[in-house]
């Protein structure tokens, strides 16, 4: 495949891709705004699930010059602030609030005068006015917001970086979060104009289409942007898919390099933590010939806690890094290949630029050092990085897993592998893995037998604490119910018989497990399920449904093989994505799975309907399709997502989320086991 | 025949800048005398509001009816009475006009209104504080205001929505200034408001973080007035010295003695700027104007005026004509100056020849022909500074005239003129008297001087200007219907019941009805609605509320109008969770608790997400709440769920274990909860033990809150192994998972004979490949070894290679006659030694 790097490189020219900078320049005007908008010098207390985000928009320079003297972690205990304005920053989150009013009560007692403002993300809540004023202390605070929507993690994702979103809806029942979705998405039509159909599928995404629908104005004379009123021309379609749909690839191990190091090292707002001698470069190169370009690859560090441990932060981004562009979407079995390849490039540039001879090729040498040092460094990085990787892929939990995993999806022995799971608990597993398994079984064979099910409950309550029964609880509970007895009790909710999910059928349908052999798959990415090593993630699935209805019957990168056998199959060769003509197709297999389905065409309301001629003539003009997870999405779906949007000439996909999830968060969220960040002292 | 531009013109500077005073309306016999008044003029042809001043005397008799009530009387500029409002409460310190015309009226008890020209009102409060002190004096801006307390203190209010007031810097001051001043926030540098302060000699300027204390020698002061665009002040000492300064107080521009001026009596009544280069300074019956180089123009006028400052110039009120100075425009200066040779000049006159058919028109056309397009474009700019249409024809003409020897111009400035003076001649005309000068209507905005017009109540008006602007007709129709309302009585005829309602089905046909016949699609019903329900008209408003399209704007007049379960399904499906919250917290402080929850659990699935919104609000702040709202409804596993919360919160083992207890105790409620009954069950057991346990380790061991699981390791890791295998079968721990966990605490232990005699105790239910494999793990290689013997025939080589016994595994492979095997392992040989040693035992097989 050595056309393969040349896919990448066009799929990463500018061709008509919405520019989402511009989401990134409005959140940070906003924060400057709101900074500016108290006078004077100020301290400035963060709630710590938003430091991750906000050091996706800006920098701490920037705070500093927009007056801010200090920053602290919104946590409980006393606040030791020395300039007059403390300014609070958070999400309208009662706990923190409560925090704020106990800052407030103390100072009071001290009768220490500081103004107090309160900025809430991303708008006012009346909740919180209300439990300020039932600590006493709402005259105090001035409460204004900051509404931090969006926010870019790669030129191809945006997210909210809403972390509880999976539980808020699906456990709590609190759908706050779809209606800070519409608002998102409503600025994002702001922007780039109408979605011209809006496709989804889930009883969320229904409800949060619908919201979506209602914020477009009716009528010509209202006061809104023209943005809204008329169709984009950049984009031709959103598709909303919410969680619930498919809960079986976030279950599974993801085993692309991004996924992977997310599951087993975990990535929390594209930075994670490594070691601190992978990041820093071993000496600084004695070549001052380079000058300035040789600086490292600022591994920026935003928001650093002042833990000193060897661990550091770093942003995973593609700015710095080229190389982590061409890794990050592999499957981790062919990174090691990858990287080999480009170490053994860099060392023949290094070489054969060593052989200069003139002045002239010199000076052309020296000019591409920078460059290759950079590429150095990122080779050096990801090197150390899947080094540390590789064992944690050997351990026997982890294969045990894997191989779970893959009967399951098979409908391999299912008794067998149920049995294999009570054997990891007893062996000690963690609670995660093991209920990602138990409930991926349920899932995947329609229920646990009553009897082995509360066997193996009690074993899990035994093994992990009782504490853990309202986690079991929640995952049965009729909103979300992913690990159920079968047959249901006869008095189980209707809304709970109805969530039965038709795996089976679905595997066939939507072709979910490719019979290839291993090496093919390592070897050829020809399908989605090169990501999974087999299995290709529903939720991908379904977005070929609507964008690439010939990806689900076949593997179109096979197809082109095929037809270039005799010519080489160009990129240009590719097929002209076709036209989104919504569930068109597939409407038994989308209907077959629970939840709503959506299909709304938004022809706006200037009359300028875009004609069904040019609706369906492949168009020359590329457009995007925007993939909208409600309920997050993980690392793997946007690689595969990306897989499918290289398939095809003319369609890029911008990827938008609540969040990126594994299934460790998901559970770890439901069980209430706070991954809070942050040190405890000011930062 | 209207006078010519210029007779109204008076120069300065030998003859290079002019300055006009143009009359505005006639206004004789219609305002009192101003001085016994005191008067607020709101800015940009606003009217003006006269409050008598007490301090003054007055003549008993004719006209003095309400002497001893206090009023404020609104005029508009053409004299035209427009308003009388009453006041009832405490002293009124100050009045004075925002943005947007609305009369801010605040008294000595910090309590200000917002009256609109219609005297509807709304009231606020400098807040308690201010209350106690007392307010004393205050500067009203455009867009808030600054009051002195009665502590000398200063607090701002920012905008016009009854914000909190904040309090600036204290000046520190032991009695009040002689004079103060502010300077707005947006014409200051830092954007945000500047108090200055006369005190004794020197002045303060105060804004919210510091009070600077300028060390000034000349004061005090008896006028302080900052300049239009902030930069400059204008000071006028005891001694009648007039100084101008920059706002910096570093550069000092200008001063003028006020006492040489001829004909000044008396006390100088106002200083104000007229423009941002000359100043105009007022007595009793002179007007005086102050030009940047000392130079002066009086201005005659019979009695006290009143003078406000435009952006533009500056409006003078007289006993007899409302007058506007200003600095002549370029464009005008340049047309109409005598002698000006400038290419618009010879354009008007070419024009002018070229109406009395002169010959000379083509040939001066001719000689302006580079610059032909600039002079028109200031044509169509000088007609709209002129006051008079005939003046604004003539210049409109002219540009018209030299648009015909262009080849290309853009006619949009010459259309957009041309309406524009429509709709300025319109509202100047002396019924409507708002004498917006062109640049005045460019520094606001369309919509703005419609929404004058709609506050006047001129709605036919400001319709038609709206349809000729090609504005929207929305607000012109939310105010009109408001008002409609307002007049409109509840019935037309007859009494009763069913006239009532005929009464609000009238006026809501006739509202809908004209909506929809001018396009009003985006007024809110919700806000006309909320207006007819303030005036008492349910009725009416619920009819306007149906319909309204958006949800999320009828729930608070749903609210207020007490339709509780209606509001609680609107906000639900408006998606808005806050709104949601809004409607459940205010139901839940209103209704009696009971009544709450049957409102909630009446509504069936459509209310399921306001009943989870309650949860999770309750979960973290009201739990006792929410446990009452879970036992009303007999809701078990959520309350067992909650008392499971709880036990992992509270820290003390007594009430953690009654709350496992309690939740089992629910859990047992219902039947087919029998599992998680039964859990708890062995959970409080288990805890029960534990304390136990903690007590026979003398407290050493921390047992509580453990699982089963970790509470075992614990008993094998302090030599408890008895009660380990206790616990074992009184949970029924499975023969997998026990041993495991006594591998896994016998090698932490390092206790290998214990593991050894463990492993014999009786065939290992785990196999001894997990024994050998986690020895290896934690890095007992040779431990392990002694258990490979134990294992699977075929797996053995493997982990003999496990454990770093090459040759054992070479030997295993002898005896099994694995020959493939033994090449496997000799492939994988990490040096040479056992490579050899393996080739040896192959060599042996054969």
């Amino acid at each position: 495949m050595s056309s393969e790097p040349d896919d990448r490189a066009t799929s990463k020219s500018p061709e008509a891709l919405v520019d989402v900078g511009l989401l990134k320049e409005i959140a940070r005007k906003a924060l400057v705004d709101a900074l500016n908008s108290v006078n004077g010098a100020k301290t400035l207390v963060l709630d710590a699930s938003l430091a991750g985000p906000l050091g996706l928009v800006t920098e701490v320079s920037l705070l500093k010059h927009h007056g801010v003297d200090k920053m602290f972690w919104l946590e409980p205990g006393s606040l030791s602030a020395t300039t007059p304005n403390i300014v609070y920053l958070c999400r309208p989150m009662i706990k923190y609030v409560k925090i704020i009013a106990d800052h407030i009560k103390r100072y009071a007692k001290e009768s220490r005068k500081h103004t107090y403002t309160l900025f809430l993300v991303p708008r006012i809540s009346t909740l919180i006015t209300r439990i300020l004023e039932e600590e006493g202390v709402l005259g105090d605070v001035t409460i204004s917001s900051y509404n931090l929507q969006f926010v870019p993690l790669a030129d191809d994702v945006v997210s909210l970086e809403h972390e509880n979103a999976f539980k808020d809806l699906w456990v709590d029942g609190d759908e706050t979060v779809i209606y800070d979705s519409a608002q998102a998405l409503t600025t994002f039509q702001k922007l780039y104009g109408l979605f011209p159909r809006i496709v989804g599928k889930g009883d969320g995404a229904a409800r949060l289409a619908t919201l979506l629908s209602r914020e477009t104005p009716k009528s010509s004379t209202s006061s809104s942007p023209d943005t809204l009123l008329t169709p984009s021309e950049k984009i031709d379609s959103l598709i909303v898919l919410d969680r619930r749909v498919d809960m079986i690839t976030p279950l599974l191990t993801q085993l692309t390099y991004e996924g992977l190091i997310d599951e087993l090292i975990g990535i929390k707002n594209s930075h994670v933590e490594l070691p601190a001698s992978l990041l820093s470069p071993p000496a600084p190169p004695a070549a001052s010939a380079a000058g300035p370009s040789t600086s490292p690859p600022t591994s920026t560090v935003p928001l650093p806690s002042l833990k000193k441990d060897a661990k550091k932060k770093h942003h995973l981004t593609t700015t710095t890094d080229p190389l982590f562009e061409e890794l990050r979407d592999l499957n981790f079995s062919s990174v090691g290949r990858k990287l080999n390849r480009v170490a053994r490039r860099l060392d023949e540039d290094y070489r054969t630029n060593l052989q200069s001879k003139t002045v002239a090729q010199l000076r052309d040498f020296v000019g591409k050092l920078g460059g290759l040092q950079t590429e150095h460094q990122s080779l050096r990085l990801h090197t150390g990085l899947s080094e540390l990787l590789v064992p944690l892929t050997r351990t026997e939990q982890f294969n045990k897993s894997l191989e779970i995993q893959q009967n399951l999806l098979a409908s391999y022995d299912v008794s067998a592998q149920i049995s294999a799971i009570e054997e990891m608990i007893a062996q000690g597993a963690d609670m995660q893995v093991t209920l990602r398994l138990l409930c991926l079984a349920s899932i995947t064979s329609g229920g646990i037998k009553a009897k082995t099910l509360e066997n193996i409950k009690r074993e899990i309550l035994q093994a992990y604490g009782y504490n853990y029964l309202p986690l079991l609880l929640s995952l049965a509970s009729p909103s979300l119910g992913i690990l159920l007895p079968n047959p249901l009790p006869a008095n189980a909710p209707l809304s709970l018989t109805a969530l039965k999910y038709p795996f089976t059928t679905l595997r066939k349908s939507l072709r979910l497990l490719i019979d290839d052999t291993p090496e093919g798959i390592d070897e050829v990415e020809n399908d989605i399920s090169f990501t999974y090593s087999g299995y290709a993630p529903i939720s991908i699935r379904l977005v070929q449904c609507v964008a690439q209805k010939g990806g689900v019957i076949s593997n179109p990168a096979e197809k082109a093989e095929s037809d270039a056998d005799g010519k080489r199959a160009a990129p240009q060769g590719k097929v002209q994505a076709q036209p989104i003509v919504g569930w068109k197709g597939f409407e038994d297999v989308v209907a077959a799975i629970p939840g709503a389905t959506v299909d709304i065409v938004q022809p706006g309301t200037t009359g300028r309907v875009p004609l069904i001629a040019s609706l369906l003539e492949p168009r020359e003009h590329a457009t995007t399709t925007v993939v909208f997870f409600l309920g997050g999405c993980t690392y793997t779906e946007i690689a595969a997502l990306r897989w499918v949007g290289r398939q095809n000439r003319g369609r890029k996909f911008l990827i938008a989320t609540t969040g990126i999830i594994s299934g460790a968060s998901i559970i770890d969220s439901i069980a209430g086991v706070g991954k809070a960040a942050g040190g405890s002292a000011a930062i | 025949m209207v006078d010519h531009p210029t007779a109204t013109w008076e120069a300065m500077q030998d003859g290079n800048v002019f300055y006009r005073r143009q009359q505005l309306y006639s206004v004789a016999g219609k305002l009192p005398n101003l001085s016994d008044y005191i008067v607020a003029g709101c800015r940009h042809g606003g009217p003006l509001a006269l409050m008598r001043d007490t301090s003054k005397l007055i003549a008993l008799g004719r006209a003095t009816t309400s002497v001893s009530k206090t009023q404020i009387h609104v005029y508009s500029l053409a004299g035209e009475a427009l308003l009388i409002i009453s006041w009832e409460q405490a002293k009124i310190v100050r009045f004075g006009w925002t943005l947007d015309e609305r009369l801010v009226v605040l008294n000595e008890e910090g309590v200000y209104r917002l009256y609109d020209l219609q005297g509807d009102y709304q009231q606020f409060s400098l807040g308690a504080e201010a209350a106690e002190l007392g307010v004393i004096d205050a500067r009203i801006q455009d867009n808030g205001m600054v009051a002195i307390t009665g502590s000398l203190t200063l607090l701002e209010v920012k905008g016009w929505d009854g914000g909190r007031p904040l309090a600036l810097a204290n000046p520190g001051l032991s009695e009040p200034p002689h004079v103060w001043s502010v300077i707005p926030p947006d014409v200051n540098i830092s954007r945000h408001v500047e108090v200055l302060l006369s005190v004794e000699s020197t002045i303060l300027s105060v804004d919210n973080l510091e009070v600077v204390d300028q060390r000034l020698s000349r004061g005090p002061f008896t006028h302080i007035s900052p300049s239009p665009n902030g930069k400059s002040l204008a000071l006028l000492t005891f001694s009648g010295a007039l100084w101008i300064v920059s706002t910096d107080f570093q550069r000092s521009v200008d001063e003028f003695d006020t006492n040489t001026v001829p004909g000044a009596e008396g006390p100088i009544r106002q200083v104000e700027w007229c423009g941002n280069d000359a100043i105009l300074v007022t007595w009793d019956s002179l007007v005086l104007l102050v030009g940047p180089y000392g130079e002066t123009l009086t201005f005659a006028h019979s009695g006290p005026t009143f003078a406000v400052t435009e952006p533009d110039g500056v409006r003078i009120m007289g006993p007899e004509v409302c007058d506007m100075i200003q600095k002549v425009p370029a464009s005008s200066l340049s047309i109409f100056r005598p002698g000006s040779t400038s290419p618009s000049a010879i354009l008007y006159d070419a024009w002018e020849s070229f109406t009395q058919r002169m010959p000379k028109a083509d040939e001066s056309i001719r000689s302006i022909r580079p610059e032909l397009a600039a002079a028109v474009d200031e044509c169509i700019d000088a007609a709209g500074r002129e006051w008079e249409p005939y003046w604004q024809r003539r210049l409109l003409n002219a540009a018209k005239f030299g648009r015909g020897f262009l080849d290309l111009h853009n006619p949009t400035d010459f259309v957009n003129m041309g309406q524009t003076l429509k709709v300025l001649n319109a509202v100047r005309y002396y019924e409507i008297g708002i004498p917006l000068t062109y640049a005045q209507y460019m520094y606001g905005s369309p919509s703005q001087l419609v929404k004058r017009l709609t506050s006047r109540n001129m709605h036919l008006l400001a319709l038609r200007i709206s349809a000729f602007l090609g504005l929207k007709p929305d607000p012109v129709l939310k105010h009109w219907a408001s008002a409609k309302i307002l007049r409109s009585k509840p019935s037309t005829t007859g009494s009763g019941k069913d006239a009532e309602l005929t009464g609000d089905e009238e006026v809501c046909k006739v509202i809908v009805q004209k909506f929809e016949e001018l396009g009003g699609a985006d007024v809110s019903y919700a806000d006309i609605a909320k207006r007819a329900w303030e005036v008492g008209r349910s009725g009416l408003a619920t009819k306007l509320l149906e319909y309204e399209p958006r949800a999320s704007d009828q729930v608070p007049l749903l609210l207020t109008m007490q339709e509780d379960q209606l509001a609680l399904e609107k906000a639900v499906d408006s998606g808005d969770t806050d709104l949601v919250y809004h409607v459940l917290l205010h139901l839940h402080k209103r209704l009696t608790l009971g009544d709450f929850f049957r409102l909630i659990e009446s509504g069936g699935p459509k209310l399921v997400a306001a009943s989870r919104l309650l949860e999770v609000y309750a979960r973290e702040q009201n739990r006792d709440m929410l446990r009452d709202f879970y036992y009303s409804d007999d809701r078990r596993v959520e309350s067992a769920v909650l008392s499971l919360d709880e036990a992992s919160r509270s820290m003390d083992p007594g009430a953690k274990l009654a709350a496992v207890k309690a939740a089992q105790k629910f859990f047992s409620d219902d039947k087919d909860r029998a599992f998680e009954a039964k859990m708890m069950d062995e959970s409080t057991h288990l805890l029960t033990l534990q304390q136990q346990l903690e007590k026979e380790a003398d407290g050493k061991v921390e047992f509580f809150g453990k699982s089963v699981n970790e509470t075992i390791n614990l008993c094998l890791l302090n030599g408890m192994s008895k009660r380990a295998d206790k616990i074992k079968s009184e949970f029924k721990v499975s023969d997998k998972r026990f041993w495991y966990l006594k591998l896994h605490a016998l090698t932490a232990l390092r206790d290998f004979e214990a593991l050894e005699a463990f492993s014999k105790s009786k065939r290992s239910p785990i196999g001894y490949e997990a024994f050998v494999r986690h020895l290896v793990e934690k890095g007992h290689s040779k431990e392990a070894v002694r258990y490979v013997a134990k294992c699977d025939g075929p797996k053995r080589a493997e982990l003999y290679v496990l454990c770093g016994e090459w040759r054992m595994a070479g030997a295993v492979c002898k005896e099994r006659g694995d020959k493939k095997g033994l090449e496997d392992l000799r492939k994988k040989s990490p040096n040479s030694m056992i490579a050899r040693e393996l080739d040896q035992i192959a060599s042996s097989m054969k």
